[in-house]
């Protein structure tokens, strides 16, 4: 481990292995597609053909599922990932060099296009794949919304406008669930507990490269025909889509197992590695984010995992876990689904809560306001959200007695819910604002957030849903709290740690247009959506009756405000990265360890590790 | 300053042209761009008073090796296109050639004839308003949105082919079974057609493959004002 | 720092800025509860039954119910942001009589919310027994529904035979929907109704409503099912007793 590693002792550089230092992300893609090609052709030439018999063709979709195994083990063996265990197998290990070039030691450019360890690179790397899914899925949400600004729609054809959909929908979701956990929680949150590198760093680099080897088979989606079922991938329909469903399935399970080795990772990397003295009231509510999103995330991937497996089984293999022609059901997935599903939301907003609550102190100059209560609203959503899950099939008849019961649990999850909100606007009682594009983002929150929350207990109530699953009110809520709160933690996130992981600061100007463009087209935006969605209009349609022109006119010019909003802070981005102020160590005068440490951060993080003896909110002198 | 403004501004520029140039290409990128347009064939003496007549001929294929160039050869398809456009307030005729076998239908809802005139459909010269249900090849069933305008609900039932009629050779096309029936529109406006007789072989409900993909079995039914 | 220490003194519901707070949130909970209430009926419609009456009903209350809290948190936000704001590249000075903590505020805070969820569950659990009547009412008639990639169709087994693809009902005559797909999954939505259930291959599921207005209605699928998912809509005819009897005549039924 690097973490053990003595600093001096990088003198001999005798036995370093020459491949380890060959492999990047090329020879990664090119491996990959070799595999691919290879399994296709294979694949085609040995499986025998359908015959008239079988209900169920399974022939195409196993060539296509197998050509994507053959990326996937052509792809991490391309990038490295298997060196380590080989050797083990051998019985041997690294040697002390290969680690130290593993951690990116010559500190170039070259380490972020290989397999490197060292977290503060691995953030990086997810920073910037991050931005590219939002990119890819931001154009998917442009073409959705302008084909929506027409009611007879046309422009896309169905086909392609379902695919269009269901992708930007499960990209989106994806990127929002690495959006924190990725480059924050890799690049900050080890400093933040005053540890030199993660508990398992090559899981770390596992874990990325995991979802660039996933990306692909999700867009070769749009090539096999698309998807027709939307985000969820409910069955049977997703038997019944073309092989692009394949893609799906294979971007989820590669996905699922980088969400579990971060999960992991991450877990064992706080409860092991906080500094002496940061007992578990000392360490900072970003931390309690970050680990109760993962510790969320590790029991609900695998089912999803799980869920994704049975489906390629009824594409490939002519099962009927889901066919109810043979005696399966579609419930049988909504439940697993959703079993990871409500979860996840709450994978992806705790991380954005917390960094928000991590900048309130530091934005108000005064002691986050109720550190137990925030930690006790982040324990109760956890516990909570996982008996949620049939608040998304209170319409599907599969258990209409149960209704009762989970419409309980789900208004329960509105306490906790309740809890970070008062922690918020508790730290701003009073206090002194600092009003950096941060602290407007904690604005930003509170606002969105409510609306998102108060639409919730209308869908969690049953009789209402009656009236609301299905319609665009749901998508306006979910955006409300995935894109209104979670998006605008991470951008706070940037803004606030960039000068930290760049040290540049994130151009001022250009962040505020940015920050006020997106916030105002996403609200415009998104009312109008809830308008049409109460006034009875589908989620997921091509075209609707005219009576739901006007709204969606008022949704689709939100949208171009929020592209153009979003395309400035691209910018913003790129160009402070490359040319803007350069950032003292301690740019906001923050009391956490990543700010204590020089920028930018060495290798090791600390020279001397850290001794933590107050909690990381001491500004102003508390009373009580 | 101003190098950030207009590095901005040309993000901006860059990114909607990027999202432009994409959407051109989706939208452009359908499987049939063709339209079919209806051919003007005098007047028509209706239930409903005497209208301009039109007159459309379709086929059904057993499988698309008439297309010059299919993704799927070996799927069913309408031709010779699979977007209609026809006139308001007019009688259309059509003329199906249908060649393909069947099977019996999963739903017989829909070996019943619905929304032609007179409510029925002529087969090889006999007046029918609906179908033997266990020996139909495809349906024609035209609806747009319930949107208050006029309510279009067309579904015309085809018979299948003996499978012993058929040819042996891909893309020779023998024997039909003809079918003529005429329709009278309301409004303009988008509607849409499918079949309802699942024959997408090998996919689940058999709904998949040619039934769920475009141009095949399926298309945009546009009734136009002028 | 002198005019807050007096105003430490005083109880604290007398401070100024408690006061302005408070006055912010009345008016803000009276505007979103107001407003967001007047929105939320008005986009939703003319409801056509009873089901859909009630559910407009409880979205008003519910909105009135969370107005205060959404207000004070408004509330609180507002007054922090009109009261002491600095911009710069280093921060204010600390101030230096903050609270921490108040376990009393958090306990009201706490117990308030979960005073509303219990509100808001056993006001939901009461409408749906309401709603729930027309499923056991015992003159009720029967239509089974049928989705199928992308066509409602509907079967009125009281008359054998009767068979269409727009829905006709008789007004104020609870009818129990039998709801079932030949391929994929689809949700039966009557729109103006308010009522929805998920139309499974292989399954029969119910849903029952007691439409209240003759007029004609929507039923949209609200269910993605692939690929004209947008286009399967019918019509829902309601008819007075008469009509909807002249009707299941002129399609053959017995009436
Ligand atoms: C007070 C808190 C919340 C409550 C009571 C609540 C309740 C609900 C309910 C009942 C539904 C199902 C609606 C339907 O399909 O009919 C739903 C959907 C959804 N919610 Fe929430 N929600 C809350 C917060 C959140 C948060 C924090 C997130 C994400 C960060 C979130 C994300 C979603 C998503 C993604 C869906 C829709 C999934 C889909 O059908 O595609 N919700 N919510
Ligand atoms: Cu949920
Ligand atoms: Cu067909
Ligand atoms: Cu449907």
């Amino acid at each position: 481990m690097t973490t053990t590693m003595d600093r001096t002792a990088s003198a001999g550089h005798s036995a370093k292995s020459p491949l380890i230092e060959k492999l990047n992300v090329f020879t990664a893609f090119g491996l990959g597609i070799i595999l691919a090609v290879v399994f296709y052709v294979l694949a085609a030439k040995l499986i025998p053909e359908d015959t008239d018999a079988m209900l169920i063709h399974t022939k195409h979709d196993q060539i296509i599922l197998l050509a994507m195994i053959g990326w996937f083990i052509g792809f991490m063996v391309g990038i490295g990932a298997l060196i380590g265990p080989f050797r083990w197998l051998l019985g041997k290990d690294l040697s002390h060099d290969e680690n130290m070039f593993y951690a990116g030691k010559d500190l170039g450019t070259k380490r972020y296009f290989r397999y490197t360890t060292d977290h503060k690179v691995v953030g990086i790397q997810y920073l910037v794949t991050t931005m590219i899914i939002f990119g890819v899925g931001g154009i998917l949400a442009m073409l959705i919304r302008t084909n929506l600004g027409n009611p007879e729609g046309g422009w896309i054809h169905p086909q392609a406008y379902n695919a269009i959909v269901g992708i930007h929908g499960i990209i989106m979701i994806v990127g929002t669930i690495i959006m924190i956990t990725g480059p924050f929680g890799n690049f900050v949150m080890p400093i933040m507990i005053g540890a030199r590198d993660m508990a398992f760093p090559r899981l770390n680099a596992l874990s990325f490269w995991l979802i660039v080897a996933a990306i692909p088979p999700i867009l070769s989606s749009f090539f096999l025909g698309g998807i027709m079922t939307g985000w969820t991938a409910y069955e049977p329909l997703a038997s019944e889509s073309p092989a692009g469903m394949d893609g799906y399935i294979m971007f989820i399970c590669i996905f699922a197992i980088s969400t579990m080795v971060a999960g992991a990772n991450i877990t064992a990397t706080v409860v092991r590695m906080r500094a002496r003295g940061m007992t578990w009231n000392r360490t900072p509510i970003f931390i309690y984010g970050v680990v109760a999103s993962v510790a969320l995330a590790l029991p609900a991937f695998p089912v999803f995992f799980l869920s994704q497996i049975m489906s390629a089984f009824d594409r490939a293999m002519g099962t009927t876990f889901y066919n109810p022609a043979g005696g399966g059901s579609g419930w049988l997935y909504e439940n697993l689904f959703w079993l990871m599903g409500h979860p996840e939301v709450y994978v992806i907003l705790l991380p954005a809560i917390g960094a928000l609550m991590e900048m309130a102190p530091v934005f108000t100059r005064r002691p986050l306001f109720s550190f137990n209560v925030a930690v006790m609203g982040i324990a109760g959503i956890c516990g909570l959200s996982a008996l949620v899950w049939a608040h998304h099939m209170y319409m599907s008849g599969w258990a209409p007695l149960l209704n009762g019961p989970f419409m309980l649990t789900t208004e329960l999850i509105s306490i906790p819910t309740g809890m970070l909100f008062l922690v918020l606007v508790g730290t701003l009682w009073r206090g002194r604002l600092w009003l950096t594009v941060p602290m407007a983002s904690i604005y930003a929150l509170l606002w969105n957030f409510m609306i998102g929350g108060i639409t919730g207990i209308y869908l969690s109530d049953v009789p209402a849903d009656g009236a609301l699953h299905g319609t665009m009110f749901v998508t306006a809520h979910f955006h409300y709290t995935l894109m209104g709160a979670g998006l605008t933690g991470a951008v706070a996130s940037l803004s606030y740690w960039f000068p930290k992981m760049t040290g540049r600061m994130l151009d001022r100007r250009l962040s505020w247009v940015s920050f006020w463009m997106v916030q105002i087209g996403f609200n415009v935006a998104f009312i109008g959506m809830f308008l049409v969605g109460l006034a009875g209009q589908p989620r997921r349609v091509e075209s609707y009756n005219a009576m739901f022109n006007r709204g969606n006119m008022v949704t689709t010019a939100g949208a171009y405000v929020i592209m153009t909003g979003m395309l400035i802070l691209l910018f913003a981005v790129v160009d402070s990265w490359r040319n803007g102020i350069k950032a003292s160590d301690n740019p906001w005068f923050a009391k956490t360890l990543e700010w204590s440490v020089p920028t930018p951060v060495p290798l090791e993080n600390f020279a001397t590790l850290p001794v933590v003896t107050t909690d990381a909110y001491g500004y102003g002198k508390a009373k009580s | 300053m101003n190098r950030r403004i207009v590095g901005a501004f040309a993000t901006v520029v860059l990114g909607a042209g990027l999202i432009a140039g994409i959407g051109t290409y989706v939208s452009a990128a359908k499987a049939d761009t063709t339209i079919l347009d209806a051919t003007p064939a005098g007047t028509l003496e209706t239930p409903q008073g005497t209208l301009k007549h039109f007159t459309m001929d379709l086929s059904i294929y057993p499988d698309s090796f008439f297309k010059t160039s299919s993704p799927h050869p070996d799927w069913v398809s309408y031709g010779p296109s699979t977007n209609f456009r026809v006139p308001a307030h007019s009688a259309i005729t059509f003329t199906m050639k249908q060649y393909d076998s069947g099977e019996p239908i999963t739903n017989d809802f829909f070996a019943r004839v619905a929304g032609t005139m007179n409510g029925t459909i002529n087969i090889d010269g006999k007046d029918v308003t609906k179908v033997d249900a266990n020996t139909i090849g495809h349906t024609f069933t035209v609806r747009g949105l319930s949107n208050g305008k006029s309510n279009l609900f067309i579904n015309v039932p085809m018979p299948m082919v003996p499978e012993d009629k058929m040819s042996e050779n891909e893309g020779e096309y023998i024997n039909p079974t003809i079918v003529k029936f005429t329709i009278i529109t309301g409004d303009a406006g988008e509607y849409v057609w499918n079949c309802e007789f699942p024959c997408g072989d090998g996919t689940l409900a058999r709904f998949g493959g040619p039934m769920s993909s475009q141009g095949f079995m399926s298309g945009h039914f546009i009734v136009t004002d002028n | 720092m002198s005019q807050t220490q007096t105003q430490d003194k005083a109880p604290w519901w007398k401070r100024k800025d408690v006061k302005e707070t408070a006055t912010l949130w009345v008016i803000l909970s009276v505007l979103i509860g107001g407003l967001a209430g007047e929105v939320i009926a008005r986009s939703m419609g003319a409801p056509a039954s009873e089901t859909m009456e009630n559910t407009i009903r409880m979205m008003k209350i519910f909105t009135w119910v969370s107005a205060p809290v959404a207000g004070l948190v408004g509330a609180i936000a507002l007054k922090s942001l009109m009261q002491k704001r600095h911009y710069g590249d280093t921060p204010p000075a600390e101030s230096d009589h903050e609270i921490a903590n108040s376990p009393k505020a958090s306990a009201v805070w706490i117990v308030t919310s979960g005073l509303l969820c219990l509100f808001a569950l056993v006001f939901g659990m009461i409408v749906m027994q309401e709603d729930a009547k027309s499923l056991q009412a015992p003159n009720a008639i029967h239509v089974n529904v049928t989705g199928q990639q992308w066509l409602w169709n509907f079967d009125y087994p009281d008359n054998a035979g009767v068979r269409s693809h727009d829905l006709y009902l008789p007004v104020d005559r609870p009818v129990i929907f039998n709801v079932s797909a030949k391929d994929v999954k689809h949700s039966f939505w009557i729109v103006q109704m308010g009522v929805k259930v998920d139309a499974n291959p292989g399954y029969i599921t119910q849903t029952a409503v007691t439409p209240n207005k003759i007029g004609v209605f929507d039923v949209r699928c609200a269910e993605l099912c692939g690929l004209l998912h947008a286009y399967m809509q019918s019509q829902v005819h309601v008819v007075s007793q008469a009509d909807y009897d002249a009707w299941i005549k002129s399609q053959g039924g017995r009436a």
